[in-house]
């Protein structure tokens, strides 16, 4: 699973910065199509409910989920291979 | 977790405001709808008028935009003529306290077998951001800019004292807590009365020095106290700060509901 903002929904608000126990969700800096400063997502694999949603079968935290105003963040099954961005700390 | 095919898409993003707290009500009616595993046919939505009344538009299944605070009329007819569906009337603070409190009272006193998810942010959001009932004391409104200077309406009191089945008051910021009271709720045979404090950072929030969602967000869980620790409190004879609202559950009895399912 995979943690995605639905990005056409999102307004901005950011309250799932203010609630998150990880601090995945970090204030954006940039506009996106629609003029909106939306979230970006700080290495969301740490997301408690990405990992272990489909090994304990439900809902693990999911505070973003349920205080969006919006319904804009949600988890989605990624595909085989897909391609993760790799940060290398020295 | 709410299954997005309670949603109609094609109407979202929603018009609400950025931060507003009616969003985060509806994923948890959803939410809990979702836990009694009610079928979409078998589910009414019934609102009036007002910012939290749009809600049952985003939602799909069967429901009634009504006129201005006879949202629990209509919930009433419905629940009478087809006992067999499930009534969740979706209000807000000037729709239930100010033009509808007699249909709450009366609907509390009969006992009518619904859910009653209040969305009280205060104000009158939606026409400009007018003093409502429930306006706190000193609150600046556009109709009151220099303080509001009655004493608000406290909702949940008024329904435990109208004789409601199940009543309980949350906040937006306790998801979790708030999920699991409108779960509750719906399962109580009887008037159901959940009252959410939401905050309207548009309207409210711009006048009071609350600007910022996350400074309303912050504003809210400060000021709630569980109902048990108010009454250890008083119980120990501390004082309890006026500037707070207590949360929790706050009644759950078994009077004689009227329409429920056979």
């Amino acid at each position: 699973m995979k943690l995605v903002i639905d990005e056409s929904r999102c307004k901005g608000c950011n309250l799932c910065v203010l609630v998150c126990p990880y601090g995945i969700f970090q204030e954006g800096t940039e506009l996106n199509s629609r003029g909106i400063v939306t979230p970006v997502l700080d290495r969301p694999e740490r997301c408690t409910n990405c990992r272990l949603q489909a090994l304990y079968g439900r809902m693990l935290c999911g505070v973003c989920h349920m205080i969006c105003p919006d319904q804009a963040i949600a988890w989605v099954e990624e595909r085989p291979f897909e391609p993760h961005k790799v940060e290398v700390e020295f | 977790m709410i299954a997005p095919d309670w949603l109609r898409d094609d109407r979202l993003p929603h018009i609400y405001c950025t931060g507003c707290g009616n969003g985060t009500v509806i994923n948890c009616t959803l939410g809990a709808v979702e836990e009694m595993g009610w079928k979409r046919e078998e589910t009414v939505f019934v609102s009036g008028i007002g910012c939290s009344s749009r809600a049952p538009g985003y939602i799909l299944t069967d429901s009634l935009h009504t006129t201005h605070g006879r949202a629990l009329a209509f919930a009433t007819g419905v629940k009478m003529a087809r006992p067999d569906l499930n009534v969740v009337v979706f209000t807000g603070d000037g729709d239930l306290a100010a033009i509808g409190g007699n249909h709450f009272i009366h609907a509390c006193r009969r006992n009518v077998d619904m859910t009653v998810v209040c969305m009280n942010n205060h104000i009158y959001g939606m026409t400009g951001g007018q003093g409502s009932p429930t306006t706190p004391q000193g609150a600046i409104s556009t109709t009151t800019p220099y303080g509001m200077s009655e004493p608000a309406f406290d909702l949940a009191e008024l329904a435990v004292a109208a004789g409601a089945n199940y009543v309980a008051r949350w906040t937006s910021y306790h998801v979790k807590e708030l999920t699991k009271a409108v779960a509750a709720g719906l399962q109580t045979p009887g008037l159901a009365f959940i009252e959410v404090r939401t905050q309207c950072p548009t309207n409210y929030g711009r006048h009071n020095k609350l600007r910022r969602v996350s400074e309303m967000i912050e504003h809210l869980r400060s000021h709630a106290m569980l109902v048990e620790k108010r009454d250890r409190l008083i119980q120990e004879g501390k004082p309890v700060p006026d500037d707070i609202f207590t949360v929790g559950e706050l009644v759950r009895r078994n009077r004689p509901a009227m329409g429920v399912k056979p």
